[in-house]
């Protein structure tokens, strides 16, 4: 195939777009100041960004939120798909879109109308309204990467095991769960790194002692310009980067995402 | 009927949760929007309707929405038609490029161009430097900022759209357009792009529902004062305490993509995703 040299000019351009703020942040984050190019280098920053309190604890309540959230929204989804695939039932497809509606719904919107009806009128403390937002967001993700799965499944199997004398239920957790043990890891790892890395979700629902990560980022930016925000950045995509190449190259997740 | 009953007690709990943690407090949100004192009234329409921070607001959001899905979908079409012609590797490779930003925080993209963007920042350094400009530019806080900042932001989006598309076309198709003697362009745009239109409807979609709910990006490029509706919510709820305007904004937001995705699902022709 014959390229054209303007399509490899624009494909540079194109990439250097993608790439350059990642770059800038990775160098100014050893600099002393936000100055680009840095006129000396430091790890002040990464152990500053470390050591504060602030940061850890957000760091603590995104993982506390994130691993729960994931956890509760595949309890919910994981049933959910395995219906939605197994049984051809009237209705499915309203329910279908009942488990995916929340993906429509603008995640700013749900923070501030459970901010609103359940934190602010109905007394719920921040961090159940924190996890419930999270997981909301999550179900549709839990559904769709197990379902996915799910539709590779010959229930067959499970037809005969169930003929063999056991009971659905076994069957479901001694056949058909097993086999799409891999669908519900992809979904665990994309539904943590998704509310790992979520802001609007939270934006209405941090109060004190309850703040994730991104947020405390965030306000801590209106406040300060150093390039402490930058090792955390830093931080914050090796462990997303290297919590995701674990598991693509433990399980190969990325073909059931 | 055995599977009736299967089938309730599998979606029944998801749904029960669905319906007290998405369905109610959204619900209670649209019916305040029409609630003053102890009447049903529109007046909280009105009052919000009525200020021009609400207007000006509204209209760059759709604005900055319709820049980024068209400026995206630009950038997209070449990007995707190169990488899917590309051997299986490299194809991986640039692949994972464009994607890997999908995996970061809107927090830490939006940052890195707030320091390109700044004063002192390199932009403006190089401008200097050729000498474009004698006194820094003010980049930042401004509606071009927010563009820049938001067009990559949902690149991969519409990257991601535009090449599964791609791929389902068989490459035969092109072949045959270019040996009955259409040039690469006109190849391109008879036969390429209007197989792929499917793609650009998913992804524009995406993108631009993506633009007018974004919060972070707007925030930290546009500050207070260049506001978009997202930014307009926060400010009036957690700053000024004003809960009318609030809530009419938050249902403006919740209103406008419900109609767009509502839009797409007519549109779509088949699945992509």
């Amino acid at each position: 195939m014959r390229r054209s040299r303007a399509l490899i000019a624009l494909m540079l351009l194109v990439y250097t777009f993608i790439l350059s703020p990642f770059v800038v942040i990775f160098i100014v984050s050893f600099g002393p100041n936000l100055v680009f190019p840095p006129t000396s280098l430091t790890l002040n920053w990464y152990v500053r960004a470390v050591s504060m309190r602030m940061f850890r604890e957000a760091f603590v309540t995104s993982l506390e939120i994130g691993l729960l959230a994931i956890m509760i929204a595949l309890f919910f989804g994981v049933p959910a798909a395995y219906a939605l695939i197994r049984f051809p039932f009237r209705g499915r497809e309203t329910v279908e879109f009942a488990f995916t509606a929340p993906i429509v719904v603008p995640a700013l919107v749900i923070g501030f109308a459970l901010l609103r009806y359940y934190i602010q009128l109905g007394r719920l403390p921040v961090f159940p309204g924190l996890l419930i937002a999270h997981t909301v967001i999550l179900v549709p993700y839990a559904v769709r990467v197990t379902a996915a799965s799910l539709r590779n499944f010959d229930f067959l199997t499970e037809e005969a095991a169930i003929s063999l004398g056991a009971p659905p239920w076994k069957a479901f957790f001694r056949i058909v769960l097993p086999n799409v043990r891999t669908g519900v890891l992809a979904a665990f790892i994309l539904g943590f790194t998704l509310s790992f890395n979520m802001v609007p979700i939270s934006l209405f629902l941090t109060g004190p002692g309850y703040t994730t990560l991104p947020i405390q980022m965030l306000s801590y930016m209106e406040y300060y310009f150093n390039p402490l925000v930058a090792a955390l950045s830093v931080l914050m995509i090796l462990f997303t980067v290297i919590i995701t190449q674990v598991a693509e190259s433990a399980l190969g997740l990325s073909r059931h995402i | 009927m055995r599977n009736r009953a299967a089938v309730f007690a599998l979606t029944g709990p998801g749904l029960v949760f669905l319906g007290f943690s998405l369905l109610a407090p959204i619900a209670l949100l649209v019916a305040s929007s029409f609630r003053s004192g102890d009447a049903w009234t529109v007046a909280p329409y009105v009052s919000t309707l009525s200020k021009s921070v609400f207007r000006i607001a509204a209209l760059r959001t759709l604005r900055v929405g319709l820049i980024v899905t068209a400026a995206t979908a630009f950038l997209s079409y070449p990007t995707a038609y190169y990488v899917s012609k590309l051997p299986a590797r490299r194809r991986a490779v640039l692949m994972s490029l464009a994607l890997f930003p999908l995996m970061t925080t809107a927090v830490v993209r939006t940052f890195g161009w707030f320091v390109i963007l700044s004063r002192q920042g390199i932009l403006n350094r190089v401008l200097e430097a050729i000498g474009w400009v004698d006194r820094p530019v003010q980049f930042l806080y401004t509606e071009g900022a927010i563009v820049l900042g938001l067009t990559h932001l949902f690149f991969p989006l519409m990257l991601l759209s535009l090449i599964s598309a791609m791929e389902n076309i068989p490459p035969d198709v092109e072949e045959a357009a270019r040996s009955l003697g259409a040039r690469p362009l006109r190849a391109f745009a008879r036969v390429v792009f209007p197989l792929s239109a499917d793609g650009l409807v998913v992804g524009g979609t995406l993108v631009f529902t993506g633009c007018i709910t974004a919060y972070t990006t707007p925030a930290i490029l546009g500050g207070t004062r260049v506001l978009t509706l997202a930014t307009l919510l926060q400010q009036r709820a957690m700053t000024l305490l004003d809960w009318e305007t609030a809530t009419v904004v938050a249902v403006v937001l919740l209103a406008l993509a419900t109609v767009v995705n509502l839009a797409l699902r007519r549109l779509r022709v088949r699945g992509v995703s």
